[in-house]
């Protein structure tokens, strides 16, 4: 990439008089100075970072000794021996599945409320909002655990009403959606998208759709989701990529375990767990691919898949 | 704007490069903060908050006595504290004087990280006070690695109120397992707190078990020393008493750690629970009622499945750039009275026997119910040699926890899980 982007200009410059091109690469030169904390940023911490693990991803290495070079070793015990590998595959594809659609209706939900105008709008947009950036901190993973743990606020409520889980997050049958609650819980970031494309819906259709008889569902499901179809989109891919890369909420509600019984055992908790617990660098690195190529094949699905659902003003369906 | 001169790229590029620089020295600078010729020695190690103050006490007793070095001290949970410190380690940055216990020890003197110590022995290091049997732990290929910091051996800790309640005594000499199951039943129906903590969660009390039948968890060259079918026998015991609220249930069991603040006896889930007697000061300062101390039960007395063991070791990181420091460090706070007394029995009783004499003679309160026990139980130990951990029993230790919650929470069979542990355990010692 680099190397083409420089090299262009360059050819380009020797076809010109020798008088016009100095002060333009003077000028270029001064872009890539202005450019160059971002260069250094993304090769060093980037894409330099990344060819290393890939190359690791064939070794083993244990951070101590030097790396050895073992092939495709560490993706073949990966599909074929490691019971945990799958442990984590399917705790992960749990919480994808059930938490992006959660999340999404919940956002959706709360922006068509927070569409009408009316007095304290901008006030429910902030607290609404506030859980996505308070959401991915140690403290309210820390929070969540003491609610659902052991006399915790969850179990009490419950309790009132003669339903006794005990504690949520020791037991695998809960866990994991104490875990997904905390997802879904900071809905503010698609909320605010959703937010801003139904601002986009003209009022027109919604007259017209009135007009002619038909109810709030129906203006929904005719008016509003083809409308907003490609925020939807947006905010699925998005999402679900975020899902995948979940970390934080998992490790520090399992402390770290992924337990009980790997129930919470997130990809990228197992992913940790090989690197820093068990120092299999190698191992971990080859699961960190694995999972880059298979959200990329999903969000490759998910595009396909859009061009049935999708719609665009202006390309001339209506 | 055109009439820019070359010079002006050149001092733009200068100053960027200046401030990326200034950005990345400062950066460095809080990690070299020694001056005035003063050494900086890191001391780093894990624990409850007990042992945290007991040391920095010792810590700064150290100071005062020799000027020239400053002590960095860290702690953490467990669990942290081996994470940070391999990271550390394999970056280059290694503490100079580190806490380790087996696991950690057998890992580290595998990969070349400790220092012999040798070269300090008889001159900043003095050894000949500690007991042979703990000092064996510490060494390897026949040179010393590291230091034993005190010593330890297995209890059963217990609520007496709850074992009062049940009606339940401890035998003068200690449970056979047949008294032992029938009690912890007893506590479990008669209080609703189950009998004992679940103690088929860590590999420690499987070693105890195995000792008492005669085996051991690893063989003197690191190999296995059990089998799956004995290990199924071990953890169809638990689960025969996990039916009966003899142990604790799986929700209190998932969580245990070694940590008192995660602890099923501290919590109330369960009216006792197995574990090192370098833990009663921890337990006793953070629990609501009176714990005692009792033996682990035995079948055979001499077979107890105890024995005297270092709680943790301490050892210098090879390339450290202030070894002597840090061994006259590690010299005071092994063999220095004054130490010992500020140390207590913060990391069992203290394993220099002068010094141990010193401290268990005027204890009061925690600290004596420490030596009571180790006093009480001395005859019971049995040779400390059989217990030592090789490299990869560190992950060992991890999966078979890890296993045990799968088995407690039916996700699979007591056998199969058995065949697991020793499939992992045998990949692990490999490595």
């Amino acid at each position: 990439m680099a190397n083409t982007a420089l090299t262009r200009p360059a050819r380009q410059v020797t076809a010109r008089p020798a008088q016009r091109s100095r002060p333009r690469r003077r000028g270029q030169r001064a872009a890539y100075v202005f450019l160059s904390p971002w260069i250094i940023g993304a090769t060093v911490l980037t894409v330099g970072p990344m060819l290393a693990s890939l190359y690791l991803s064939f070794t083993d290495y244990d951070l101590f000794d030097s790396p050895k070079w073992v092939g495709l070793d560490n993706y073949v015990r990966m599909f074929t021996e490691d019971d945990r590998y799958w442990h984590a595959v399917t705790a992960t594809l749990e919480y994808v599945v059930v938490s992006v659609p959660l999340k999404l209706a919940l956002a959706l939900a709360v922006a068509m409320l927070l569409n009408k105008d009316r007095r304290g709008t901008g006030f429910y947009r902030s607290a609404f909002y506030a859980p996505s950036l308070l959401g991915a901190s140690v403290s309210v993973a820390l929070v969540w655990r003491a609610m659902y743990g052991d006399g915790g606020v969850a179990g009490r409520v419950l309790g009132v009403f003669g339903i006794d889980v005990g504690s949520m997050v020791d037991q695998p049958r809960y866990a994991l959606l104490t875990v997904i609650a905390l997802a879904v819980w900071q809905f503010g970031a698609p909320m605010v998208i959703f937010l801003a494309g139904l601002k986009q819906v003209p009022k027109e259709l919604y007259e017209a759709a009135a007009l002619d008889g038909a109810g709030p569902v129906r203006r929904f499901l005719a008016v509003t989701l083809p409308m907003l179809s490609p925020v939807l989109l947006f905010n699925l891919v998005l999402e679900t990529i975020h899902a995948f890369q979940s970390f934080t909420s998992a490790f520090i509600i399992s402390s770290g375990r992924g337990g009980p019984s790997d129930s919470t055992l997130l990809y990228t908790l197992y992913l940790y767990q090989r690197g820093f617990n068990d120092f299999r660098m190698g191992y971990a690195s080859a699961m960190a691919w694995v999972l880059l190529v298979v959200v990329g094949l999903i969000t490759v699905l998910l595009f396909r898949g859009a061009n049935r659902w999708v719609f665009y003003m202006g390309e001339g369906k209506r | 704007m055109r009439s820019r001169t070359p010079r002006h790229g050149a001092r733009i590029l200068a100053g960027v490069v200046s401030v990326a620089l200034a950005g990345v020295l400062s950066g460095c600078g809080s990690s070299s903060g020694s001056g005035g010729g003063a050494q900086t020695v890191r001391f780093v190690w894990w624990g409850n908050q007990d042992r945290a103050d007991a040391t920095k006490k010792a810590v700064a007793l150290f100071e005062k006595k020799h000027p020239d070095i400053r002590v960095q001290t860290e702690f953490s949970g467990y669990a942290a504290y081996v994470q940070k410190l391999t990271t550390q380690v394999a970056g280059g940055a290694a503490p100079d004087l580190i806490q380790l216990d087996r696991p950690t020890f057998g890992e580290y003197q595998h990969k070349h990280v400790l220092a012999d110590l040798g070269r300090y022995t008889g001159s900043t290091l003095h050894l000949d006070k500690i007991p042979a049997n703990l000092l064996s732990g510490g060494k390897a290929d026949g040179k010393q690695y590291a230091v034993p910091a005190g010593q330890t051996t297995q209890m059963l800790v217990y609520d007496q109120k709850l074992f009062a309640k049940a009606g339940v005594t401890v035998p003068e000499d200690g449970w056979t397992w047949k008294q032992f199951t029938e009690d912890m039943r007893k506590v479990g129906a008669r209080t609703g707190v189950a009998g004992t903590t679940d103690f088929g969660w860590a590999v420690d009390w499987f070693d105890s078990w195995l000792h008492e039948h005669g085996k051991q968890l690893y063989t003197a060259d690191g190999k296995l020393g059990f089998t799956a079918g004995d290990l199924e026998q071990f953890w169809n015991a638990t689960a025969a008493l996990r039916k009966t609220k003899g142990v604790s249930a799986p929700e209190a069991t998932t969580k245990m750690d070694g940590s008192t603040q995660n602890s099923a006896l501290v919590l109330k889930q369960a009216a006792s629970e197995m574990n090192y007697d370098s833990n009663l000061t921890s337990y006793l300062s953070s629990y609501q009622g009176t714990l005692k101390a009792a033996p682990l039960p035995s079948d055979d007395p001499a077979h107890s499945g105890m024995a005297a063991l270092p709680p943790v070791y301490f050892g210098i990181a090879q390339h450290s750039s202030h070894k002597d420091a840090a061994a006259k460090l590690l010299d005071f706070l092994v063999n220095d009275p004054e130490a010992g007394a500020a140390l207590g029995a913060t990391r069992g009783v203290p394993a220099n026997s002068e010094v141990r004499a010193a401290v268990c003679g005027a204890a009061t309160g925690d600290g004596k119910a420490v030596c009571d026990y180790e006093q009480r139980v001395q005859q019971r130990m049995g040779p400390s040699d059989t217990w030592q951990w090789p490299s990869g029993s560190s992950a060992i230790k991890t999966d078979f926890q890890q296993v045990y919650d799968d088995v407690i929470f039916g996700r699979t069979s007591v056998s199969a899980g058995a065949e697991r542990v020793v499939k992992n355990a045998q990949q692990s010692l490999e490595q």
